[in-house]
């Protein structure tokens, strides 16, 4: 017995308790939510910083004496004098499926009083962007359920379409319509066990919202049943600077896992405006130094960085997307302003929303002159380019005709029936909020315009006619509709017998 | 006070005249000082403060503090000082404190580098974790 003790004597004598060695520094400044640290010579940039007491840092300015750290979270404890450690971590968020359906700040915490995310998977908020021979072009495409925007300005998985227009001119509207839209066709395709679809998840980023839009868009997602297929990241008006600059770092993180692991998904920040804001605020009490409009220099490589992270990834790296819709709001519509144009610049092309269209009632107020998709139309559904192939040049052609048609009432026939036609167009594309309409009734309605069956209906009436067809062709025509959904594209049959359908409904149309 | 971008690279170029072999010549520093202080160039104050502060990190770092919570026997104070000198060069200044609190074991801080192995350093450790 006694060897045995002695044994474990040995043993327990002979154990190292290895004492790791830690880099220390000591707040020297704090203030605005960032502090400036003597010491830490071994921080690495975007390193997160234990200040103890729960309270974490990140390391953004690496100095020849001291380091500037942003606080994430409550500063108003931190000390001047406090012992600050380096982690050996970089700031990650928490990732994957169970994060759907919930409400999360930029720092992947719940705020929606749910319990925790069980999730076992964290993914840095900072990640190198997919190379070219990771990627593949956009092929697939994003149906957004609003006419205007799947006829004229088609979306692809994997594009960045940037959404840009003043205040109150229903920006946040289509992201939402968006988001119900993916929803729908998601659990439409689960209730058919439909295996060839691939379900696109959500994410709306709030960037310097106000908490009563944020609660009232969570609301409309809820109502529409799309919660479960969407997570959202909050950092209100009220949150700080620096949690406001980290959400769209944390979304796109989250996104980023659902293209890894050959799925979808789709994000949408609300809004990068904000964003610029937010960072410039962080830059100015960092004291970097200040650029155009006191923008710090690098404000270009923050969204190109940013946006850089949407990709379509090759089959050979599991042919997942990450579509992002971010959103610009402008100042008296002046696009040419830096950030707006910075922002353009990086996107693959943009939703212009003009605030005299939204007041003339043609919502959403989409400008058609101004709106263009520039890799969208490779991955538009076929039967829709069929018939919005003209749409785009006849509703630019009505607006110039209908400017010049205001100083003289004699027009020529031809110039009569292209005004007619482009006030039908513009009729059709009128749609309500968080409505989201199936592909085939848009293809069959955009059908019915330019094949001259609409040209009879009043202007007045076309909205009453689209929405009585829509009903008709969906009840009582559902084999067309099918077909159209299945074929994706109009044959002469196809086109023969929705032709049939819709004379039939007219003749009872009243 | 407020210490200019000039400020500062007047501060860091005197510095550097008074680094001898990666090493602070403290006379250098002396002289330097009491030349500043007489000549009184533009922004002085501000040079001579951001010189102070660029002397305090250098002694900071080249200063090995070892902290213990009972008094340690001269091998293991020849010991310590014998492996930071392997570790961090020669030219080391060691002060060597006595600290109750600590409980048990020795501190050890370089510059940055800390060396935690006290009972009160793991019992923090295993309150934070917990």
């Amino acid at each position: 017995m006694s060897t045995l003790l002695q044994e474990i004597e040995a043993q327990i004598s002979g154990l190292k308790t290895g004492v790791a060695r830690q880099n220390v520094g000591t707040v020297r400044e704090i203030g605005d939510g960032v502090a400036k640290i003597e010491g830490l010579s071994g921080a690495m940039l975007n390193e997160m910083l234990d200040f103890g007491d729960g309270i974490v840092g990140l390391a953004l300015n690496l100095e020849e004496t001291e380091v500037g750290a942003i606080i994430l979270g409550d500063y108003t404890a931190i000390k001047e004098g406090q012992e600050v450690r380096t982690t050996g971590k970089l700031l990650q968020v928490p990732v994957g499926k169970p994060l759907l359906g919930r409400v999360v700040n930029a720092l992947g915490q719940p705020l929606d009083g749910k319990g925790p995310i069980d999730t076992p998977t964290f993914y840095p908020v900072e990640k190198i962007a997919p190379g070219i021979i990771k990627r593949k072009p956009v092929t697939q495409p994003v149906q957004t359920g609003i006419m205007a925007v799947d006829a004229m300005i088609p979306i692809g998985r994997g594009q960045r379409e940037l959404i840009i227009g003043d205040r109150s001119t229903g920006k946040t509207t289509i992201g939402v319509d968006t988001i119900i839209s993916q929803a729908r066709l998601n659990r439409a395709a689960e209730a058919l066990k439909d295996a060839s679809h691939r379900p696109l998840y959500s994410i709306y980023v709030a960037v310097g919202q106000k908490q009563s839009n944020v609660a009232r868009v969570i609301a409309v997602l809820e109502a529409a049943g799309a919660m479960p297929y969407t997570i959202i990241v909050s950092a209100s008006a009220s949150d700080s600077a620096t949690n406001q600059y980290l959400a769209p770092f944390s979304g796109c993180a989250m996104g980023e896992w659902f293209m890894d692991n050959a799925m979808d998904a789709l994000i949408i920040y609300d809004d990068l405006s904000k964003h610029a804001v937010a960072y410039r605020q962080v830059s100015l009490v960092l004291k970097r130094p200040s650029g155009r409009e006191a923008y710090p220099g690098d404000v270009f490589y923050l969204h190109s960085r940013l946006l850089e992270r949407s990709a379509r990834v090759s089959e050979k790296f599991g042919n997942g997307s990450l579509t992002g819709l971010p959103i610009i709001e402008t100042q008296a519509g002046d696009v040419s302003a830096y950030i707006p144009t910075n922002v353009i610049s990086i996107t693959d092309g943009q939703i212009y929303l003009e605030t005299d269209l939204f007041y003339q009632g043609i919502r959403p107020a989409i400008s058609v002159g101004l709106s263009v998709s520039r890799v969208g139309s490779a991955a538009q559904n076929k039967a829709m380019k069929q018939v919005a192939g003209r749409v785009k040049l006849e509703l630019a052609q009505y607006r110039e005709l209908a400017a010049f048609a205001q100083f003289g009432s004699d027009l020529d026939a031809k110039t009569q029936a292209q005004l007619e036609r482009g006030k039908r167009i513009v009729e059709v594309f009128k749609q309500p909020q968080y409505n989201p309409m199936a592909v085939e009734v848009q293809a069959a309605v955009l059908w019915t315009v330019q094949n001259s069956l609409m040209d009879d209906v009043a202007v007045d009436k076309i909205k009453d006619f689209q929405a009585k067809l829509t009903e008709y062709l969906t009840t009582r025509k559902t084999a067309v509709m099918d077909k159209i959904r299945a074929e994706k594209a109009f044959s002469d049959a196809l086109a023969a017998e929705l032709k049939a359908a819709v004379t039939e409904f007219k003749q009872t149309y009243r | 006070m407020k210490i200019s971008k000039q400020a500062r690279r007047d501060a860091r170029e005197l510095f550097r005249t008074c680094m001898v072999r990666d090493a602070l010549d403290e006379n250098r520093a002396r002289q330097a000082v009491a030349a500043v202080a007489q000549t009184k160039p533009r922004g002085y104050l501000a040079i001579l403060s951001h010189f102070e502060r660029l002397i305090r990190l250098e002694i900071a770092r080249r200063t090995a503090r070892i902290e213990s919570a009972t008094a340690l026997s001269p091998q293991a104070q020849g010991q310590i000082q014998s492996d930071l000198t392997r570790q961090y060069g020669a030219g080391l200044a060691f002060t060597f404190t006595q600290k109750p609190a600590l409980i048990g074991g020795v501190r050890i801080q370089v510059g940055g580098d800390v060396y935690n192995g006290t009972v009160q350093g793991r019992l923090a450790a295993l309150q934070q974790s917990a």
